[in-house]
Formats: C-alpha cells, structure tokens, sequence
C-alpha cells in the first residue's frame, strides 16, 4: 500500500517536472496553439458580461477580440470569479488576464501588468432616499459599508472611512447593490464605472452616486512574468489603438456612457 | 515542492486564521446543538399520530432536502428583507445551518427509532409500559447509540457547509483564505491552511462522538 502511494507521488513529480520544461516563448505558444486564451469575470459589466441575448461581451471582451484578430488567432475566453482571476492565470489556465483591475503594487508581486487602457475611481453610492447626503455624512462611526472582497474599493474604503464597520461580499458588485437596497449595509463602494453599469440592471432611481470620487486609479491587462513577449505586445496594441481611435470608440460606447445598454 | 511554499505568510495570517477559525467554530457549533433539537422535534412530529404533525413535518424536511444550501441561505439573507424581515449576517447563518442539517438529523433519529425491532415495543406494551415510558426505556438508549455515527457524520457536513456562509460576508475559515488569496495571491498556501484546520474540527468532533458513544456503553454495562 505504502508503497503504491510512493509510486504514486514519484509519477506525480515526474509528471511536473517535464510540464514545466520551458518555451520558447508565450507569444509563440499562442501562435502555435491558435488561440490567445483569457481569463475574463463572469459578471462585470461593463467589461465583461453575458448580455441579453447569451452573448459574451463588453469592453474588455472586445478589446480582446480586437487582439487576438491582430495576432491571427482564435480568442478564448474562460469565466473566473473575481479572486479566481490572478490563480487562474498564474495556474497557466490563460495567457492574459482581462478584466477592470488595478495595477497595485501588491498585485504586481505576483503578475505583471500591461500599461493601463483607462483610469477609474471609487464611488460611494447608498439607496436614494439614504439619510446619508455627503461624504462627511458616511465618516459617522459604526456605518456598515458594502465592499468587494480583495477590490480596490475595499481599500479605498478602509481609508476613507476608517470608523466605518466592513462587510466585505463575494460574487460581483450586483450583489453591493442588493446589500445596499437590502439594508444590510448604509452603503457601498465600489469602481465608479462598474456601479454605474450594474444600475442599469435595478429599478432606475433606487440608488443614487456620491458626486466625486474616492480616488483615481488605472486599470490594466495582465501576464504572467513569464510572458513578458506578450506584455510587450499588448502595450503596443494599447498604443495602436489609441492612435487610430478603436480604444476611445470602445470605451466612450461601453464605459463613458451608457450606450451599449440599447445594444445589449 | 516546499520551496514554492511560503510559511513564513501563512504564520502572518494565523491572528486572522484564528479569528475565523472561533467564528466558524461557534457558528457550527451552536448550529449543530440548534440542529439536534430541530431534528428530534421534527423527528417526533414525524412519527406521531396526529395526521397534521406529521403533514408539516414531512413539508419541512422535504423542502429543505430538496432545495440548495446556497439557494436557502441567499432566501434568508436577500429575500426575506423583501418581505421586510431583516436578520443580521450570523443570524442568518445560524438559522440556514440549523434548519437545513435539523431536516437531516430528524430523519437520521427516525431511522435510528425504526430500526429498533417491533417486538421490543410490543414486549414493552405487554409488560404495561406507557407510550413516553417505552421510548425513554426502552427505545431511545439504543437508538441514540446507532445514530451517534450517522449524526456525527451530519455535524461534520454543517461545519463544511459552514463555508458558504463566507458567501453573506461572515468571516469564517473559508473567507480567512479567500482574504489571504485576494491580499497575497497565494491558492496552495491559503486553502491548505483551511483544509488542515477544518481537518483539526473534523478530529474533535470524532473524539467527542466517540467519548459520547463509550459513556452510552458504559451506562449500559452498569
């Protein structure tokens, strides 16, 4: 018995140790494996999202099929929970991470990030007829405050309201709303450009935004370290896209305003 | 393979794996004694002769096994406030665990109860002994004996389940990885760290189940 379990383990590290014989390159085994695989959030619109009609779409989806029609390859998308993102890329489950992240510091421990498409902030939003009407109001102590577990706007709310009691969800920012609109929390944080695709989805009027934001951040693609070939690449796309206008035409359709809601 | 793990953060985790680690232990742990009533009063409800006990009885184990924790749990937590009931987070989950394992439970002490032959009861019956007498006596001693490894084995399932309730932003073991996979990105360190410490709940409770199952022996052999 020992010593099948032995057997086992021995086959187990041999089996590791030849996957992880080396490539020429992460560019090349795209090319060479004919698709660009991402690893993308299930529910995030407006970055990533099923839309009415079962199709997968949003502005970093289609930023992605722009790319992977650039390198000539078919593009993959695979469906990750927010903290499943960075395990499964890291896991080599996907060549690029796509996904409205901020490029933190403590983030770039563990993957490299692309330079950003775009800049964003937290917001602070709580149901319309909140007492709440400023942001001084939501430094009381002892408010409940709705946040995503491991987003940039937990963060952000640990620093600007230090008094405030965190109640940190899983499972995307519709869920902050629906604790807000519950009353499970005074209100919430999170990126103002998520908060504002996802109202879409609620009665129209049941929440209102705080003016202003709690803070501006960027939001980036990201590699492994081991793919720095493809990083390189995906910066120049950024640059290309920018100059002959495909980045602006995405993000003024899916982010700036609300547009792709008639399409979608 | 050690090399690509990293003790020395799961030891900086350990004041929030301990933390989570209490609320999972008395979340589970007071769910599991709710659960135990839960159960034999809807065991007893089961088994009387009263047609309406036993209609609502059947109802509530049949709709808790058939339906989802997760989908009981989001009921509680999301729909309930809705209706304008409005429980807090470990509320919530206590009651979640309690009625969905006590669902369990009663139909586990039923079969334990059935199991005991009918001639025992009839034996009891002829030797004069009344309804409440007959169980207390005769049937529930060794009942409680052979279910002590099928209800041990439901605790250890609620405390498992326990994990779903990171879901509604309590923070037990579960969320305790999920924080230190979000703040440091480390999967093997964090989940092991939970799995070894569910393992840790998982040996009490046998202990505890054994010890109980010896001193039922024990008084029987007195």
């Amino acid at each position: 018995m020992v010593r099948t379990v032995f057997k086992g383990l021995v086959a187990a590290v041999l089996a590791l140790a030849l996957a992880s014989v080396g490539y020429a390159g992460t560019l090349d085994e795209i090319a060479q494996r004919g698709e660009l695989r991402i690893a993308c959030q299930t529910q995030g619109p407006p970055f990533s999202f099923v839309d009415k009609a079962g199709q997968r779409t949003g502005s970093s989806i289609e930023l992605c099929k722009m790319m992977a029609e650039e390198m000539g390859v078919k593009v993959v998308f695979l469906d990750y929970d927010w903290d499943g993102l960075i395990p499964a890329l890291l896991a080599k489950k996907a060549d690029v991470l796509a996904a409205d992240m901020t490029p933190t510091l403590k983030r770039a421990m563990k993957v490299a990030f692309s330079n950003p498409f775009m800049y964003t902030g937290s917001v602070v939003f709580m149901k319309n007829d909140s007492p709440l009407k400023t942001l001084e109001d939501c430094k009381k102590p002892g408010l409940n405050v709705a946040v995503l577990l491991g987003s940039t706007g937990e963060t952000d709310a640990k620093n600007a309201f230090p008094k405030a009691n965190l109640k940190s969800y899983k499972g995307g920012g519709p869920m902050l709303i629906d604790a807000v609109l519950k009353g499970h929390a005074d209100f919430g944080v999170n990126d103002g450009s998520a908060v504002t695709g996802q109202l879409a989805n609620f009665p129209p009027n049941s929440v209102k935004i705080l003016p202003g934001m709690l803070t501006k951040s960027p939001l980036a693609f990201a590699v492994r370290y081991d793919s720095m070939d493809l990083l390189e690449w995906i910066n120049l796309f950024f640059l290309h896209a920018s100059l002959d206008g495909r980045m602006e035409k995405n993000l003024n359709y899916w982010v700036n305003t609300l547009d792709w809601k008639k399409d979608h | 393979m050690l090399r690509f793990f990293n003790f020395r953060v799961i030891l900086d985790y350990m004041p929030l794996y301990m933390k989570c680690l209490w609320a999972t232990i008395w979340l589970s742990g007071v769910s599991i004694l709710g659960a135990l009533i839960v159960g034999t009063i809807a065991c007893a409800m089961r088994l009387s002769r009263s047609r309406s006990l036993t209609g609502i009885a059947g109802c509530y184990i049949e709709s808790i096994r058939s339906t989802p924790l997760l989908a009981q749990i989001y009921f509680l937590y999301f729909g309930l406030p809705s209706l304008g009931i409005r429980i807090s987070e470990e509320v919530t989950g206590v009651i979640a665990l309690t009625l969905n394992s006590g669902a369990y439970m009663a139909e586990i002490i039923r079969a334990g109860i059935l199991s005991i032959p009918q001639g025992q009861t009839e034996a009891a019956i002829a030797t004069g002994l009344s309804y409440p007498m007959r169980m207390r006596y005769i049937v529930l001693p060794q009942a409680i004996g052979a279910t002590i490894p099928p209800l041990l084995g439901q605790a250890i399932v609620l405390v498992k389940d326990s994990a779903l309730l990171s879901l509604i932003s309590i923070a037990e073991l579960t969320r305790a990885g999920q924080i230190m996979i979000s703040e440091r990105f480390m999967p093997a360190e964090a989940f092991l760290t939970t799995a070894v410490l569910y393992l840790l709940i998982y040996y009490v409770l046998k202990w505890l189940s054994e010890r109980w199952q010896q001193s039922l022996i024990f008084r029987e052999r007195r």
